[in-house]
């Protein structure tokens, strides 16, 4: 989807204009719930995003356009997720939950540190041809919910807002090698299962 | 001369452009002779675009939420 500019879009939700709130939570509802996530968990993520969205109302005439809207969105529920955060900030662990299909692991690996055996290669190799295999993206969705909330978090910030490294530690309030462990391990998991369904066709 | 296992522990950052010229050449110096890290290399790029091109599923209550938003700041100019 198109992210619309927000010159055009800033007006029209001045304006109180229904359309203009649908185009911006169709744009942005995704990385407001993805950040969210991260601070809060799954369990109080939507509460939080309902809360910011109300806030974003609030203070939008307050609006400077110093910064794009998408950022002034994503501190807004970043600030209103650690309100909602009474307990001490959780540690960032970085103990890795299981995937589906694992990872790429040592054991890839020879003792010298080459590859033990050769990477196979995958038959189809655009986004979109891969993706028209309703099975594999349900198994990368079931991949994504296998991470840790802060995992998929970052994952999804980076791969599909496109969101750079920085603002993600701004954001999420966790260091850049945080980010960098915690994006590297979840990319290997997605790639180690689009390898598996690639090998055998199946989830 | 960097080992497979050492480029894939660098990857992400390859891919994020994090690494340092000296490291930036070591990587390339090493892609250039090993298949199997070119093939991951453009596995792990390929990965990401099918993250990318994944359809986000949506509320079902995106134009519930517009409407009362919209109604919302009508209500408080």
């Amino acid at each position: 989807m198109g992210l619309p500019a927000d010159v055009d879009l800033l007006p029209r939700l001045l304006a109180g204009e229904q359309g203009a709130f649908r185009e911006l939570i169709g744009a942005y509802q995704g990385a407001m719930r993805a950040v969210a996530y991260a601070i809060v968990g799954q369990r109080y993520a939507d509460e939080v995003v309902q809360d910011a969205w109300l806030a974003v109302v609030r203070n939008l005439s307050g609006f400077q356009g110093r910064s794009s809207l998408k950022t002034w969105l994503l501190t807004i529920v970043a600030n209103t997720a650690r309100s909602r955060l009474r307990q001490n900030r959780r540690e960032v662990l970085l103990d890795d939950l299981p995937a589906p299909h694992g990872s790429v692991g040592d054991a890839r690996f020879a003792e010298d540190g080459h590859w033990a055996a050769t990477v196979p290669a995958w038959h189809e190799d655009t986004p979109e041809a891969l993706l028209t295999e309703d099975e594999l993206r349900e198994c990368l969705e079931k991949t994504l919910l296998s991470l840790s909330d802060l995992q998929r978090s970052v994952v999804l910030l980076r791969e599909r807002q496109g969101l750079e490294l920085e603002d993600i530690c701004n954001l999420l309030e966790i260091s850049l090698s945080n980010v960098r462990v915690l994006l590297h391990r979840g990319r290997l998991k997605l790639f180690a299962t689009l390898e598996h369904f690639e090998e055998t066709g199946q989830c | 001369m960097l080992t497979c296992k050492e480029l894939v522990a660098r990857s992400s950052d390859l891919l994020d452009g994090e690494l340092s010229f000296r490291e930036r050449m070591a990587v390339r110096r090493h892609l250039m002779l090993c298949r199997n890290c070119r093939r991951f290399i453009k596995q792990m790029k390929l990965t990401q675009a099918v993250i990318r091109h994944m359809p986000e599923s949506q509320g079902s209550d995106l134009d519930d939420l517009a409407a009362f938003l919209a109604q919302q700041r009508r209500d408080n100019p």
